[in-house]
């Protein structure tokens, strides 16, 4: 089965990006770890089955996205919620502004976006997945994608200009079991 | 023929350029053209469009300072190929018996006497013990972390055991599984070893096995690394391919 796919070289060019779309899901390093190394397990073990190379990247996303929402429905866990007030517009943010912000704040801002558009925007700027790979993972229509990316960016531009204004105010994500009950 | 222009809203264009990659990823994927195209018309689209991408590629950025731990890539590895190993040799398990049944015999010869029951139960153990390695040890639980290890495993009330020798703290696991066997129950926990190399560490209730002495050095046999060791009421079996220099260091 591994005579197909070389999977020293998939774990090479894939083990950064899901490792940081797994950390931004689970928000634990251990967590995003185990997950990373769960989802190249299901790789190996199911290698025979994928008959088309170029898929295995949205493969191993919509595999990764499984196992946690998987894990999300096993663990009975209800974390205290907070909603971020509605976003109507789409503020400016100064490029100096955002630069300042270290990477765990911004995804704890991509952790606090709604649940209907985060998994879209943190597929794109975690993995730098196009549209298209995007609907396949997430198994949506291309036009749903676009408008979850449209969306999912000013409310995180919004979620950002409060952190920025409020000057480092600690950022509650949802519940992330909104999303595995979507 | 060239297509002709369409006019599209600023507002439409946005939305879709909201889907456009900043490296440039997308620059010939036609359902942006025309988006393009109009930005490259009108200048608040344009300025809008340029802060968007500048935007973009700064969190894009930020994001990837984000760096997996070190030693997440040889734990990966090592999952793989010790997951998928009955897949890669089909040989693997006929070999893997012969190994086991040669290995089980040497064992047999250097441990002290006792009860022919117990000696047969005590091989059959190591059999099986060998059979899960050479199949793949097919981990129930993966995890770089020991105690997320020893956790799982005392939530399905599996022995343990008792006292990790402290060098292995140190050392990433890949994860563990619970094994029934013969009516008892089995821990197994692998860690990895700075070479790259597994070391598998199976405990069970030493009582299963009556009064079998089973301590002793590191014993090699066939490419296999062995040792045993009684704690507190445990026996506790590190299986390794690892040179013995590396294992002396550990275990």
């Amino acid at each position: 089965m591994t005579r197909d796919l070389d999977l020293e070289a998939i774990v090479g060019r894939f083990y950064a990006p899901l490792y940081r779309f797994a950390w931004s899901l689970t928000k634990s390093e251990a967590e995003a770890a185990d997950l990373t190394q769960q989802t190249f397990l299901i790789l190996a073990q199911r290698s025979h089955q994928i008959r088309d190379v170029s898929k295995v990247k949205c493969w191993l996303f919509t595999t990764l996205r499984r196992e946690f929402l998987r894990t999300v429905r096993v663990h009975i866990n209800h974390p205290s919620m907070e909603f971020q007030p509605d976003i109507h517009d789409s503020p400016v943010l100064s490029e100096d502004a955002v630069r300042v912000l270290d990477a765990k704040t911004v995804i704890e801002a991509l952790g606090a976006v709604e649940p209907t558009y985060r998994t879209a925007i943190e597929l794109f700027y975690l993995s730098e997945l196009s549209y298209k790979e995007i609907a396949k993972t997430l198994d949506i229509p291309i036009g749903t994608v676009m408008s979850r990316l449209s969306r999912g960016k000013e409310q995180l531009k919004a979620i950002l200009a409060g952190a920025i204004a409020e000057n480092g105010r600690k950022i509650i994500p949802m519940n992330r079991d909104e999303e595995a009950a979507n | 023929m060239k297509k002709p222009r369409t006019e599209i809203t600023n507002e439409r264009a946005k939305f879709l350029l909201s889907a456009y990659r900043h490296n440039g990823a997308d620059a010939q994927d036609p359902i942006f053209r025309d988006a393009l195209e109009q930005a490259s018309r009108d200048p608040d689209l344009a300025d809008w469009f340029a802060n968007q991408r500048s935007f973009d590629a700064l969190l894009c950025e930020k994001l990837k300072s984000l760096q997996p731990p070190a030693s997440l890539k040889p734990a990966i590895l090592s999952g793989i190929y010790s997951g998928a190993s009955k897949h890669r040799f089909p040989f693997g398990r006929f070999l893997g018996l012969a190994a086991v049944l040669f290995l089980s015999g040497i064992l047999l010869i250097v441990m002290r006497p006792g009860g022919d029951r117990d000696r047969r139960l005590f091989s059959e153990y190591q059999n099986a013990a060998f059979a899960v390695l050479s199949e793949g040890p097919k981990l129930d639980f993966l995890t770089s972390d020991l105690s997320r290890s020893q956790e799982y495993l005392s939530q399905r009330a599996v022995p343990q055991a008792p006292e990790i020798p402290v060098a292995l703290h140190g050392l990433p696991t890949i994860g563990c599984r619970a094994i029934d066997w013969n009516g008892k129950t089995i821990s197994l926990t692998c860690f990895q070893l700075p070479s790259g190399q597994l070391l598998h560490l199976f405990v069970v209730d030493a009582k299963s096995f009556g009064e079998i002495s089973r301590e002793g050095g590191i014993h090699e046999v066939n490419g296999w690394h062995v040792k045993f060791r009684r704690e507190n009421g445990m026996l506790l079996m590190f299986i390794s391919k690892a040179p013995m220099s590396e294992l002396t260091r550990y275990i």
